[in-house]
């Protein structure tokens, strides 16, 4: 091997040592809540800061609230309220079905492959 | 050039895209639920499109509330000639509405409309009212004969919900297989099953929600197995301060108010697990344990406590895993 063969070998290893450490920091950053509507991505905001999400389409509204670390349904007109009953939650998700809309708090070390309930 | 070769190879193999290719994942809603259907393999994508269009077309024959349906033809006729699926699915049901002793009960649509959980304009019927629709739920006399099924009571109404994405997840299973698929997860809505296991050999991790929301009850490792739990903390509603859970006891048209918050039942087969969690659901905890027990089907279970008890089948004693303390029911203690 000559030395071009050394230069070209070191820069693939280091291209790919960039791409892996972009791919993981990239993950990192805490959990975050992904809403979804009708399966378009809404948004995606942190569940560590406390936000509070209007959501308004033509099928009705629903107050996504992000409070110390917990999502919840604040209000929606729904007809059955199931996604406001869900409660808070810190990990799943929340599904308004008349409104198509989903709530998920997806965790950057998650190992669950589904939850049942 | 001949170096150029070995190049691109380090670059295909440090960048490890071969690994991933082969998985496709995908979201939709479907009978009255969020879905989501996973598979590893090759035409991944083809076949997790072939299990939502299956789905969806079981959902049109099966849902007793969409003015389309074969079931809804059904109840409003009394008697109807319908599909192989849904006459099959039919006699699933009344099986498992005999071997519960009634906990499992494929005909309180009736009833179940008098509580608003239909059409979610909710009211509290009065007993005088719960008492005539009683009357009306005979599932036992219900006969199925060359897919032609006969209600034979006037006004008694059938609703597969507690049976039919079991159903579905063990059809789809089927289905993929047929493809040549070994590996995929469908989650309907929280009734989950697994065909094989993840790609790298592992079991699929599912974890049992607790229903006070902030974790898990515990999770476990799992390989063709179906998932499903029953409980009613997903859909009630709330009146002068009480609160009514959706899975009703057949014997008295109420809430089943057993002293369970959750059952989970395991099982190669959806349909069972699904049709079991409901009816342990109403059998309370006495009860479930020793249908379990005697049980010669081949299925665990998960119990919760309304008192917060944690309790799992032997069957499960090495693959569950969880925070909480629970204790491992043993088979010889209840024979």
């Amino acid at each position: 091997m000559n030395k071009r063969d050394f230069v070209a070998i070191g820069a693939v290893i280091l291209l790919s040592v960039i791409g892996f450490l972009t791919f993981t920091l990239n993950q990192k950053g805490g959990d975050f809540v992904k809403i979804t509507v009708d399966k378009k991505t809404y948004g995606t905001y942190p569940l560590s800061k406390n936000d509070e999400i209007n959501i308004k389409n033509d099928s009705g509204f629903n107050t996504v609230v992000i409070e110390n670390g917990e999502v919840y349904i604040k209000d929606a007109d729904c007809r059955d309220k199931y996604c406001v009953n869900q409660g808070k939650i810190k990990s799943g998700s929340i599904v308004c079905l008349p409104h198509k809309l989903v709530v998920e708090v997806v965790s950057d070390n998650d190992s669950i492959d589904a939850v049942v309930k | 050039m001949k170096k150029i070769i070995p190049l691109v190879l380090i670059i295909i193999i440090l960048s490890g895209c071969a690994a991933v290719s082969g998985t496709y994942s995908d979201s939709f809603f479907a009978m009255d639920t969020y879905m989501t259907v996973t598979v590893n393999g090759k035409n991944a994508e083809k076949a997790v499109k072939d299990a939502e269009a299956e789905i969806k077309k079981l959902d049109k024959k099966l849902s007793a509330h969409s003015g389309s349906s074969e079931i809804y033809r059904l109840n409003k006729n009394g008697s109807a000639k319908l599909s192989r699926e849904s006459s099959e699915l039919i006699k699933q049901a009344l099986k498992f509405n005999r071997l519960t002793d009634g906990a499992f009960n494929p005909a309180m649509l009736g009833v179940s409309e008098l509580w608003g959980f239909s059409d979610k304009k909710y009211k509290v019927p009065s007993d005088k009212e719960l008492a005539e629709a009683l009357k009306k739920v005979k599932p036992e006399i219900i006969t199925v004969k060359n897919n032609t099924v006969n209600l034979n009571v006037k006004g008694m109404k059938i609703d597969l919900g507690g049976i039919a994405k079991g159903y579905t997840s063990e059809k789809i299973v089927k289905l993929l297989k047929k493809q040549g698929i070994d590996s995929a997860l469908l989650n309907l809505g929280g009734n989950v099953q697994a065909l094989g296991s993840k790609p790298d050999g592992s079991g699929w991790n599912i974890a049992i929600e607790n229903p006070n929301k902030k974790s898990y009850l515990g999770q476990l490792a799992v390989k063709d197995k179906a998932v499903v739990t029953s409980g009613g903390y997903e859909r009630y509603f709330k009146k002068n301060g009480k609160i009514y859970y959706h899975i009703l006891n057949s014997k008295t048209g109420k809430p089943a108010e057993s002293g369970l918050k959750s059952v989970t039942v395991i099982s190669g087969s959806g349909t069972l697990a699904d049709a079991l969690s409901t009816s342990l659901f109403v059998m309370g905890e006495d009860k479930a344990v020793k249908f379990w027990a005697k049980s010669d089907m081949n299925f665990d279970i998960i119990l919760y406590t309304t008192d917060g008890d944690l309790k799992i089948s032997e069957g499960l004693a090495d693959k569950f895993k969880s925070d909480i303390n629970y204790s491992v029911i043993k088979r010889p203690d209840y024979e």
